[in-house]
């Protein structure tokens, strides 16, 4: 080719991609055939996304001028992260999943709108449906006394156990622990060493012990914190001025675990701990309902249960978590999203998404809708969960500093079981820690008054 | 005589037809300078314009943020809302008072004294036996240089299976020859070979290749000079091959130095920085700060840390080459 030519060429292919990338531009929330954009970022896996799809169709069916775009964001880090360079960017999405753990950033970053703003607006919310929702979700969604989210979903944590081992150590598979005691003893009589070598090929429970500074390491204190409720302790005051998790209930709970950890003598094993009870080598362990959907498929002919946490010497508690739902002020049509938002609310809705999804319904009304019934009574299992959110009473979040007491926490959990440190004296030094910060805490003007506890 | 003729004859045709082509021509401009400053500074210019694309990227993705980084390494920042705030020397004061930094130093001193010298030695035997006839050479080191390419997440999700103490290949590999299982996951020591086993893993292949281009270098005549004068192999490798190589091994150890000091991924992916923080490593405990701490100038001040560190390391090693090698730096 002739030089003039292979200059046209050059042109042409520098136009063409110079134009091609000009649709890449543009803001998120433009109008798109006439419907707004109501941009949403969650955190669904895989294979609960034909579910969203079905949800989606469904809302876009009823209200047709909202288009919901959904985005996929990878749980907590990658969540956290995009979260603030999009706001930082002005780029931030209309309703995006978040949680309590960084709600105190995003509020003080004035990154999203109170939900005051919304139910308290022409287009609102009764009391009556505020109150109908758990109060463990709604002192989640909130800091400081005020909403600023609220609950698409719930989760809780039982305990999830292998029938078939039970019946071959010759215990009632109908009746799993229900007391600390019995989770020990269950765990020592399910806890087999087969062929002698000091390994055990068979644990009873497997206690959800990861590295303190592994992206799990907030999963296993929220895993640890029904414990500490069941012993009748608290994470903090009611001020928010001190912690309470080193007093006794904390000790308790927390030598509950080391003995579960030490006498199964779990330190053989991994941090897999579905592989392990897919592989039979352990019997009983801590899950929550999202996981039922994959149950058939990862199972297979396993006969499994579910139960609720078992009792500690205090009361019967479990953690709820779930998914909370804020909106951005960065939004284009915050009211498009409030619509959305509004809607997930209805116990219609909820018992709809909570039988496609697997998850829980938010609200205590849902269990009052027919077809819900009927498909807890299909599935044993989430009846055991839902059923459980009664338990999820008050849980008294943190509202300061949340992120790095949980880390103070999940150290201290490892130290006593993978470190074989005392209880009473690494739950001490983390409350040390806690109080430190929680005295350098910039509480800005007076608190209100904490969610009343119900 | 005739062909003098002749050749006149040929010749006149075709000077009259260079003269017809310089009048009909339309005369030219007079030709720029050939030389001279304004030709330097036209050829200059022209030159910038075209690396004006790459300096705009550069300056933008890499140099504002590294003179960003600066600033912030002097200033509280949290990233999510609200403006820095200057601290001074805060965070560096802080750092140095920090427990937890300094035993994470020394988790990468200790990662670094594992890889590097076992690193390069494997890198320098591979490039040695793949330079001799060897069957099947072309094979073997693409072998050898395919963990290199290979996704350092993808490569560390498998070698976390693998070191798994109950269901894992390495535990079953020790106890079919007698070893006896090691707790990869929860002893701090196992730990930390296994991050070294997988840190040299990943990055001798590349060490391989520039070995054996310094290798390939080192002209054959020197070691049939010696053999003749009767010097055996390994006479022959420490007194020709060693110093030749000299310039070759000073990049390899200064690039794996660095490497191995700036490792996070492979620390991420396959133990999180446990058994109770014995693998947090320097770049991890920077990830903490930043992105679950939030705290941006803190983090900042670790980076610059570590780019001290290095470069006295860097200036260390260089020095300590300038004696050897023939040719020098």
């Amino acid at each position: 080719m002739t030089k003039p030519v292979l200059r046209a060429l050059a042109s042409a292919l520098l136009a063409v991609l110079l134009l091609a990338a000009l649709p890449g531009c543009g803001s998120g929330s433009a109008s798109n055939d006439g419907r707004t954009t109501v941009v949403f970022w969650h955190s669904l896996v895989n294979s609960t996304i034909p579910a969203l799809d079905e949800l989606l169709a469904r809302f876009e069916e009823e209200h047709p001028d909202i288009r919901i775009q959904a985005q996929y964001i990878p749980s907590g880090d990658a969540l956290v992260q995009k979260l603030i360079t999009s706001v930082r960017s002005n780029t931030a999405p209309d309703i995006s999943w978040i949680h309590a753990d960084y709600l105190e950033e995003l509020v003080r970053a004035d990154a999203i709108f109170p939900m005051e703003h919304f139910i308290g607006g022409e287009d609102g919310l009764a009391d009556s449906v505020i109150a109908d929702i758990y109060p463990s979700l709604l002192q989640y969604s909130s800091w400081r006394g005020q909403l600023y989210s609220l609950p698409m979903e719930a989760t809780n944590l039982g305990l999830l156990y292998n029938k078939d081992l039970f019946r071959e150590a010759g215990l009632d598979p109908e009746q799993p622990p229900r007391t600390w005691d019995e989770l020990l003893s269950y765990s020592e009589r399910l806890t087999i060493d087969r062929n002698g070598d000091g390994r055990n090929e068979q644990i009873g429970f497997i206690t959800p012990i990861y590295p303190a500074s592994s992206p799990n390491g907030p999963w296993m204190v929220w895993q640890w914190i029904p414990f500490l409720w069941q012993g009748g302790g608290y994470l903090v005051n009611e001020e928010q001025t001190r912690v309470l998790f080193a007093e006794e209930p904390g000790v308790r709970a927390l030598t509950l675990w080391k003995e579960l950890y030490d006498r199964q003598n779990q330190g053989t094993f991994s941090n897999e701990f579905m592989t392990a009870f897919i592989s039979k080598q352990t019997a009983m362990m801590l899950d929550g309902p999202w996981s039922i959907p994959n149950y058939p498929r990862l199972l297979g002919n396993m006969d499994w249960g579910i139960a609720p946490l078992p009792a500690g010497p205090e009361r019967r508690a479990t953690i709820s978590g779930g998914e909370y739902l804020a909106i951005f002020k960065q939004s284009q049509n915050p009211d498009a999203a409030w619509t959305f938002v509004k809607w997930m609310m209805d116990p219609e809705i909820q018992a709809f998404w909570s039988m496609k999804s697997g998850y829980l319904p938010v609200r205590a009304s849902v269990l009052d809708v027919p077809e819900y019934q009927d498909y807890l009574d299909e599935n044993p299992a989430l009846r055991a969960f839902v059923e459980q959110m009664a338990d999820a009473g008050t849980q008294r979040p943190l509202d300061y500093e949340q992120l790095a007491i949980q880390r103070a926490i999940a150290r201290a959990i490892e130290r006593a079981t993978v470190g074989g440190e005392d209880p009473r004296a690494v739950l001490e030094a983390a409350a040390a820690e806690s109080n430190r910060l929680l005295d350098a805490a910039d509480r800005g003007e007076d608190a209100p008054e904490p969610l009343a506890e119900r | 005589m005739t062909e003098a003729v002749v050749q006149q004859e040929q010749a006149e045709p075709a000077q009259a037809a260079v003269r017809r082509a310089a009048a009909e021509d339309p005369p030219r401009a007079p030709l720029p300078e050939a030389s001279g400053p304004s030709r330097r500074r036209r050829d200059g210019l022209l030159a910038f314009g075209f690396l004006s694309p790459t300096l705009l990227v550069f300056s933008v993705f890499i140099l504002f943020p590294i003179l960003f980084s600066l600033y912030l390494s002097f200033s509280q920042w949290n990233m999510f809302g609200g403006e820095s705030t200057f601290v001074g020397l805060d965070n560096y004061a802080r750092m140095f008072g920090d427990a937890e930094f300094w035993s994470v130093l020394a988790h990468t001193g200790v990662y670094t004294l594992g890889t590097v010298p076992v690193n390069m030695a494997l890198a320098l035997g591979a490039a040695f036996y793949l330079n001799t006839r060897v069957i099947g050479k072309r094979f073997l080191r693409a072998a050898f240089f395919t963990p290199v390419v290979i996704s350092a997440v993808a490569a560390a999700v498998v070698w976390r299976w693998v070191f798994d103490p109950n269901l894992g290949l390495a535990n079953y590999a020790l106890e079919a020859i007698g070893f006896g299982a090691v707790n990869w996951s929860n002893s701090p020591a196992a730990a930390m070979v296994a991050l070294i086993i997988v840190g040299v893993w990943k990055s001798f292949g590349i060490n391989m290749v520039l070995f054996a281009a310094g290798l390939a270098g080192i002209p054959k005549h020197y070691y049939e000079a010696a053999s003749i004068d009767g010097a055996n192999g390994w006479q022959q490798f420490w007194h020709i091959t060693v110093p030749l190589l000299a310039p070759t091994t000073l990049f390899v150890l200064v690039i794996s130095i660095i490497g191995s000091f700036q490792v996070f991924d492979i620390v991420f992916v396959l133990t999180s920085g446990g058994p109770l923080g014995a693998t947090k490593v320097l770049v991890f405990y920077l990830y903490e700060h930043a992105f679950k701490y939030f705290d941006m100038g803190y983090a900042s001040a670790v980076a610059y840390v570590l780019f001290a560190i290095l470069f006295a390391l860097t200036l260390v090693q260089v020095r300590a080459f300038r004696g050897r090698g023939v040719r020098g730096i």
